[in-house]
């Protein structure tokens, strides 16, 4: 078992780096780092950029091969991602960005997945009741609305909410208030701070996982084995949960490391939206400033992400499936 | 050329001449007929079909006449009424720079609608050719394929098609390009687990014994029997389109300003959701009936063409 997560890991470290350095080349053929400085007043020349850009490794007359040198060398060996085109460390930005976004998306994950099973394990095992209907309409709906739609859509309703019901602990804005003082209220705050993010991503991400499991437990419902369990004097419960569920689970399992790329999707819209200052949000502006270094960096992370998703989903398949265990 | 015409010629011959006198008498052209007619009654027994069905037509009879009842283009800024709410000067109300929100609407789900029709049928044809080719001829080949399927669907795609439009778009041609490329692994994925499956079929090895070449095998035997889950696809790739183009544009990758999409118009609203709720309101709404009803048409549809499906709403009600 140890032996079957310890490749499984490798390969994605692999997958983590052949992705990172893809998409270094790509920034550098598709991002202009000279735009930063072509708008100054005085009006610089041509090889006055350049000279600018030397000091952090995005001098265009330097052969790309060669700056990718230098870029995976310091990464390497000193974890330096690099520099933006106006000398702002990449390092300083991603540490506490990373976090931030890390907090964001591994929660909704986990929220997406615990909703998303049980109501799939609820509504096939009382298929085409109301309650199943009713679900599966509301599933199917909010399946197809844009991420932004429903990070508006959320806004809108706190927003609404904060000034009908009296309630002001719905925050739209930001990961924190200022001027909080104390670990325990700074705790709070943040806690309160994640919860229309959460929910929202959560709304994203809950939908995929209820119709898939719903319809593989239905697979498997009808099952002779499930029959079984029963005949042997399980409840029908107990038959659904041990045998029905416990087989059904496996593909929902990894699922999930496919599914953490549109999270994090996900997670930069709702970034946007909320005014976060996470990864997501970092990876639009550093496109739009034409930061190759902080582009990068996000893949990287995204990457990281997805890996750990993937390592995590391995490691459940693991327990869930014996044939894995035996082989 | 020569070359070309002797190895195709002989092609349809034997498979023309051969069946026709045991196979192809009159009764096979009756049961095609009866199928059609069949399909078409599955699709209607379903009633959330019929309405995907008919909520689409009024959003196409919307995108192309829709112009014609205003006065207004999406382009022309009225300075006599900033930030109007609707009424009866503007329809859908205006917006900050005195543009008109109906007007606009309508230009909008045109450019949402080409980007995501056209992108889903190149989608189609890349994933069809790429996923059917790797099933068919296996090995390395197939293994390769696969391994960049697996490794594009793993990499934040979406991270390098902002990349990509950010520096490219602005053309929402472009844009169409862009989405195609990065759009076809996972529609390719599922058409390579299908087409295993008929890769071992008789009439594959048959089309092989007569030496007819891969491609032709491909083109002419393997994908027309994948006709239903193509279909199918296409609808939820206008879907997964729409979504995509919607998010792009929302972060300003997309459809850049002067043009407007259904996405810019969501951006544009974005900051004003309880100031001015009729900007993000209707495109937000448009947005939504076009995605859902797709959606209801797909699944109408899967019922409709597959024998062995039992989900949905028709098998369970008859």
């Amino acid at each position: 078992m140890l032996r079957h997560v310890t490749r499984k890991a490798a390969g994605w470290l692999l997958m983590i780096a052949v992705a990172t350095n893809a998409t270094y080349f790509l920034a550098s053929w598709f991002l202009d780092p000279r735009s930063n400085y072509q708008g100054q007043r005085p009006v610089r020349s041509e090889a006055q950029i350049d000279l600018a850009l030397a000091p952090y490794n995005l001098d265009p007359r330097v052969p790309v091969v060669h700056r990718w040198w230098d870029w995976v060398t310091s990464v390497v060996l000193r974890f330096d991602w690099g520099k933006s085109p106006t000398g702002v460390s990449v390092n300083g930005e991603i540490g506490y960005r990373s976090l931030v976004s890390a907090e964001l998306v591994v929660i909704a994950t986990v929220l997406s997945v615990v909703v998303g099973v049980a109501l799939g394990v609820y509504t096939a095992s009382r298929q085409y009741g109301w309650a199943d209907r009713v679900s599966q309409a509301v599933s199917i709906v909010v399946f197809n609305i844009p991420a932004s739609v429903i990070a508006l859509a959320v806004v809108f309703v706190a927003i609404w909410l904060n000034q009908h019901a009296g309630l002001h602990f719905l925050y739209v804005a930001g990961e924190n208030s200022p001027n909080v003082q104390g670990l325990l209220p700074t705790i709070g705050d943040r806690l309160l701070h994640l919860i229309l993010p959460t929910l929202t991503l959560t709304l994203m991400g809950y939908v995929g996982y209820h119709l898939t499991q719903r319809s593989l437990l239905l697979d498997t419902l009808n099952a002779d084995f499930v029959r079984t369990a029963q005949a042997t004097g399980l409840t029908r419960a107990q038959a659904i949960r041990r045998h029905a569920l416990r087989t059904a689970l496996i593909p929902t399992a990894t699922s999930v490391a496919f599914s953490v790329p549109a999270i994090f999707t996900g997670a930069i819209i709702t970034e946007t939206i909320f005014g976060w200052n996470g990864m997501g949000r970092y990876f639009v502006q550093t496109i739009s400033k034409n930061d190759v270094h902080g582009t990068v960096a996000t893949a990287a992370f995204a990457a990281a992400l997805t890996a750990i998703g993937a390592i995590l989903a391995d490691i459940a398949t693991v327990f869930l499936d014996p044939r894995v265990r035996v082989s | 050329m020569t070359s070309d015409q002797t190895t195709d010629a002989p092609a349809p011959s034997p498979l023309g001449h051969v069946p026709p006198a045991a196979l192809l008498p009159v009764p096979r052209d009756k049961r095609h007929i009866g199928l059609g007619r069949l399909y078409l009654r599955r699709f209607l027994r379903n009633r959330l079909a019929i309405a995907g069905v008919v909520i689409l037509l009024l959003l196409l009879l919307f995108s192309s006449f829709g112009g014609l009842f205003t006065s207004y283009s999406y382009s022309d800024a009225d300075f006599a009424a900033l930030t109007q709410p609707p009424g009866a000067e503007h329809w859908f109300g205006t917006n900050q720079g005195g543009n008109d929100i109906y007007a606009s609407a309508v230009h909008g789900l045109q450019r949402s609608l080409a980007i995501a029709v056209s992108v889903s049928v190149l989608t189609l044809v890349l994933a069809a050719v790429i996923g059917s080719g790797a099933a068919y001829f296996g090995g390395r080949v197939e293994k390769a394929t696969l391994a960049v399927i697996h490794f594009l669907l793993i990499v934040p795609s979406f991270l390098i098609l902002a990349l990509v439009s950010h520096r490219l778009a602005g053309d929402w041609r472009v844009l169409i390009v862009v989405l195609t490329v990065f759009g076809w692994m996972s529609t390719a994925r599922v058409i390579w687990s299908v087409s295993t499956s008929l890769r071992e079929r008789d009439y594959v090895t048959a089309a092989e014994f007569m030496g007819v070449r891969p491609l032709r095998i491909i083109v002419r035997h393997i994908i027309p029997n994948l006709g239903s889950l193509l279909i199918v696809n296409l609808t939820l790739g206008v879907v997964a389109t729409v979504l995509s183009e919607t998010a792009l544009s929302f972060l300003g990758f997309g459809v850049q300003t002067p043009d407007v999409s259904l996405g810019t118009m969501l951006a544009a609203g974005a900051g004003t959701v309880t100031s001015a709720p009729w900007l993000f309101a209707f495109p937000a709404g448009l947005v939504v009936l076009l995605t859902v009803s797709m959606t209801f048409i797909g699944d109408g549809l899967r019922d409709a063409l597959d024998p062995t499906s039992v989900t949905g709403a028709a098998g369970g009600r008859r």
